[in-house]
C-alpha cells in the first residue's frame, strides 16, 4: 500500500517538475521576446528621431527661401493678394441641368447656351 | 575511540572512569546529567536548524524563479544614462526647433587593450582628425574608463567595429540638434557635451526639474512630453531675413527685433543679430554676439514718449486737446532741451507725439512731478528686472539721486536705462486696453494671461494711445512704415549713444515700436539698429525714420500674411477710426 503510495508521489513529482520547467522554459522565451521588441521599438523610435531632424534641417525656412529664389518665379506675397471669401462672385449658373446624363452631347446638340453667361457673372478679377 | 566505548559499557560503574575524566566530565556538563538526553536534543536542534536553511533556500528558488529578470534591463539604462535625453523643443506650429538624436560615442578600457601602438594606429587611420599622440596616451593610461572620441559617425563606428579592436567599444550618447541653426538661437540657448542647458530655453529646462530627473538617472528616455514655445520659426526667418539684409545695409553694429502677441504676451519673434549657431555653442561666447534685447540695457529715446504721453492721459489732468509750449528750447540749469524736428511754437498733445517733441514731452512730464512719474514708470514694470523663462536677463540701470533733471530726460527716453523686451512690455500694455502682461516665450491662451494681467491704465487712455500711434504713421515721423492694408500704428525712438561718459553726436540706437493693426491690436513689434550709418537713400540722416522705420515697413508686408492678420483697405483715418469710437463711450 504504501508503495503503490509512494510511487504516485514519485511520479506526480516528476510530472509537476516537467511542467514547472516547461512554464519556465516558455516564460523565459517570452521574455526575450518582449526584451527584443523593445530594443526594436527603441531603435526604429531614435530611427524616426534622426529622420525628423533630418526632414526639420531640410525643411528650414532659410534652405526653402534659396530653393524658391534659385528655381521658382515666386515672390512673398502681398497684402492686395489676399481677398476674404465675402468678396468671390456668385457662381454662374450651370449650362446644363445638373442630372443631365450627357452633359457635352447637350451642349453639342444646343450650342445656343454658350453664350449665355453674362459678363456680369464673371469673377471680378476676369473682368 | 575505544575510550568512547568503554564508559558506555560500564556505565552501572561511573565511578570506575579515572579522576581526571571525571573532574573534566562534571567541569563540561555538571554532575548528575543524563548525557544521552542531551545529545538527542542536540540532533533534534542541528535537524531543525538545517530543515531551516533548506526551506530558506527552497523559498529562495521559488521566489527567483517567480520574480522577473529586472537585472539585465537596469544594466541598459545605466549605459544609457551617459548623456541624458531632452525633451523636443517646438515652435507654435510644431516645427522641431530642438530634438534629441542617437548618436555612438568610442570609449576603451585600457587595461583589456593588448597592443597600444596597433590599436592607436587603426584608430587614426579610421579617424583622421583625432590627435594621434594624445590618443596613444589615453589608451595607455592606467584608467579603466576613457573616452576617445565623442560623438562619432555612423561610418566611423561601422569601420572601427570591422577592426575588431580588443578593449575598444561604443556607448549610445544622446546628441542636441538645432536643425535650424542660428534662426532661432538666442531664444533657445544650447547645451553642453554632456546634453545639460547651458543658455536660454535649454538651461530653463534644466532649471525646472530636469536637470535632477538627470541626476536619478530616470531622465533617458525620449518619451518626454516636448516643450512647445509661443515662438513662430517661419515669422522668426523672416525677421531675421529682413535684420540681416537692414544690418548690412546700413552697416549697423548690431540689429535686433522682437513681435509680441499684445493679447498673451507670447513672444512670437525674437532675433538679435549677430546670433550664432547653437550646434556650434562655441560661437556665442563672443560679446558681440549677446541678445541685445534681454541681456542689454538701452535708452529708448522717444519711443519712451509714448509711456509720458499715457501717464498724462491716464492721470486725467491732460487732454488730447492740453497744449504745451514748445517755442523755445527748455533751459535747465546749464542744459537745453532742444527739438530735432524744432516747430519753435505751441504744440497740443498729438502735435507733441508726432513731431517728437523733447521739450513738450518733457513739460508735460514736469506739470505731473517727479513722484507720480516714477510711481507710473514703477508701475509699468520700468525700474525693475524683467524676469522671463529665459536666465539671461538684466537690471534696468535707474538713476540712484531722482531729481527734476531725471524726469525731463527720462520723459523722452534719456538717463533710464531698460531691456528692449522691458519697453515692449509696456507700450504693449498701452496698446491692449491697458493690461500689463509679464512676456513669456512658451505658449499661453488669452485667459491664462487675463489671469497674469494687471491693469495699469484706463481702457479709454490705451485707445487715445492707439490714435496717436496711428496719426504718427499717418502724418508723423513713421510715414515709411504705413503698409496699406494692416493699419500700422508706430513710434520712432533715435537715441544718442553715451560714448565716454558723454552723448554721442553720430552713433546713434535707432528704433521703431510698431503696432498692427492700429485700430484692434494683436501684435507689437520693436527694431533695433544699433549705430546705423547714413546712406546715399536716406540723404545723410541716421534718425529712426530713415532706417529702422522702413525697416519695420518691410518686416510687417512681410511677416503679416504670416500671422494670419486680414488685410483691410479703405479704412478711414486715425480720428475717425479709433478716436470716434473712444469719444462714443
Amino acid at each position: 500500500m504504501m508503495r503503490v503510495l509512494n510511487i504516485c508521489v514519485i511520479g506526480a513529482l516528476v510530472l509537476a517538475a516537467a511542467d514547472v520547467y516547461t512554464i519556465k522554459f516558455e516564460s523565459t522565451r517570452q521574455a526575450q521576446r518582449v526584451a527584443k521588441l523593445r530594443l526594436e521599438i527603441r531603435r526604429e523610435r531614435d530611427a524616426v528621431a534622426a529622420l525628423r531632424a533630418e526632414w526639420a534641417k531640410l525643411d528650414n525656412p532659410a534652405r526653402i527661401q534659396a530653393l524658391a529664389r534659385r528655381h521658382l518665379q515666386l515672390g512673398p506675397v502681398e497684402a492686395r493678394q489676399v481677398d476674404p471669401l465675402d468678396n468671390l462672385p456668385e457662381r454662374p449658373a450651370d449650362l446644363v441641368a445638373v442630372e443631365e446624363a450627357d452633359p457635352i452631347a447637350t451642349v453639342i446638340a444646343n450650342p445656343g447656351v454658350l453664350d449665355r453667361p453674362a459678363a456680369g457673372n464673371l469673377p471680378a478679377a476676369a473682368r | 575511540m575505544m575510550a568512547m566505548h568503554e564508559p558506555v559499557a560500564n556505565r552501572p560503574a561511573p565511578a570506575r572512569d579515572p579522576w581526571r575524566r571525571r573532574l573534566v566530565a562534571s567541569l563540561l556538563y555538571g554532575r548528575n546529567v543524563d548525557r544521552a538526553a542531551k545529545t538527542r536534543g542536540r540532533i533534534a536542534l542541528a535537524v531543525f536548524i538545517f530543515a531551516l536553511g533548506y526551506a530558506v533556500i527552497a523559498a529562495r528558488l521559488v521566489m527567483f524563479a517567480a520574480a522577473p529578470d529586472g537585472h539585465g534591463s537596469r544594466r541598459a539604462i545605466a549605459q544609457d544614462a551617459v548623456a541624458t535625453a531632452r525633451p523636443d523643443i517646438l515652435d507654435r506650429n510644431g516645427e522641431i526647433l530642438a530634438t534629441d538624436v542617437r548618436t555612438p560615442s568610442l570609449f576603451a578600457e585600457p587595461h583589456r587593450i593588448i597592443d597600444v601602438d596597433e590599436a592607436s594606429e587603426l584608430l587614426t587611420a579610421v579617424m583622421p582628425d583625432i590627435d594621434a599622440a594624445e590618443l596613444r596616451g589615453r589608451l595607455a593610461s592606467k584608467r579603466r574608463f576613457v573616452w576617445l572620441k565623442r560623438e562619432i559617425t555612423p561610418e566611423q563606428r561601422a569601420q572601427i567595429h570591422r577592426l575588431g579592436i580588443p578593449g575598444i567599444g561604443f556607448l549610445p550618447e544622446n546628441k542636441r540638434i538645432y536643425p535650424n541653426g542660428a534662426e532661432v538661437s538666442h531664444l533657445l540657448g544650447h547645451v553642453n557635451i554632456d546634453n545639460q542647458g547651458t543658455a536660454g530655453i535649454e538651461k530653463w529646462l534644466d532649471a525646472r526639474g530636469l536637470a535632477d530627473l538627470h541626476l536619478a538617472g530616470l531622465a533617458t528616455d525620449r518619451l518626454q512630453t516636448p516643450v512647445e514655445l509661443a515662438v513662430d520659426l517661419r515669422v522668426q526667418h523672416a525677421l531675421r531675413d529682413e535684420l540681416i539684409a537692414a544690418r548690412a545695409k546700413f552697416k549697423a553694429v548690431a540689429a535686433a527685433a522682437v513681435l509680441t502677441d499684445v493679447r498673451t504676451g507670447e513672444i512670437v519673434s525674437m532675433v538679435s543679430e549677430p546670433d550664432y549657431d547653437p550646434n556650434n555653442p562655441r560661437e556665442a561666447l563672443d560679446p558681440t554676439r549677446i541678445n541685445r534685447l534681454t541681456t542689454g540695457v538701452y535708452e529708448m529715446g522717444s519711443t519712451f514718449k509714448a509711456l509720458t504721453l499715457a501717464m498724462a492721459l491716464d492721470s486725467g489732468k491732460i487732454t488730447l486737446k492740453s497744449a504745451f509750449d514748445a517755442s523755445h528750447p527748455l533751459q535747465y540749469g546749464k542744459f537745453a532741451i532742444h527739438d530735432f524736428h524744432a516747430q519753435n511754437r505751441v504744440l497740443t498733445v498729438p502735435e507733441i507725439f508726432t513731431y517728437s517733441s523733447n521739450i513738450g514731452t518733457a513739460r508735460m512730464a514736469l506739470s505731473l512731478g517727479i513722484e507720480h512719474h516714477k510711481w507710473f514708470l514703477r508701475k509699468m514694470g520700468q525700474l525693475e528686472r524683467l524676469r522671463t523663462e529665459l536666465p539671461e536677463s538684466a537690471e534696468p540701470l535707474v538713476p540712484k539721486r531722482w531729481a527734476e533733471l531725471n524726469t525731463v530726460t527720462i520723459a523722452f527716453g534719456h538717463g533710464l536705462s531698460v531691456a528692449p523686451l522691458q519697453a515692449v512690455m509696456a507700450i504693449s500694455a498701452l496698446m491692449n486696453g491697458g493690461h500689463l502682461i509679464p512676456p513669456t516665450f512658451l505658449k499661453r491662451s488669452e485667459s491664462e494671461a487675463r489671469s497674469l494681467a494687471t491693469q495699469v491704465i484706463k481702457p479709454e487712455t490705451s485707445e487715445k494711445m492707439r490714435y496717436l500711434m496711428r496719426l504718427n504713421v499717418e502724418k508723423g515721423t513713421a510715414t515709411k512704415a504705413d503698409v496699406k492694408g494692416y493699419y500700422v500704428g508706430g513710434k520712432t525712438g533715435t537715441a544718442d549713444k553715451v560714448v565716454g561718459g558723454r552723448y554721442s553726436k553720430t552713433k546713434v540706437l535707432t528704433s521703431f515700436t510698431a503696432v498692427l493693426p492700429a485700430d484692434q491690436p494683436r501684435y507689437l513689434l520693436l527694431i533695433m539698429l544699433d549705430e546705423p550709418q547714413a546712406t546715399p537713400d536716406t540723404h545723410g540722416f541716421t534718425t529712426s525714420g530713415w532706417n529702422a522705420v522702413p525697416v519695420g515697413g518691410a518686416v510687417i508686408a512681410r511677416i503679416a500674411p504670416l500671422l494670419g492678420l486680414e488685410p483691410r483697405f479703405e479704412l478711414p483715418p486715425a480720428d475717425k477710426l479709433i478716436l470716434a469710437s473712444a469719444g462714443s463711450r
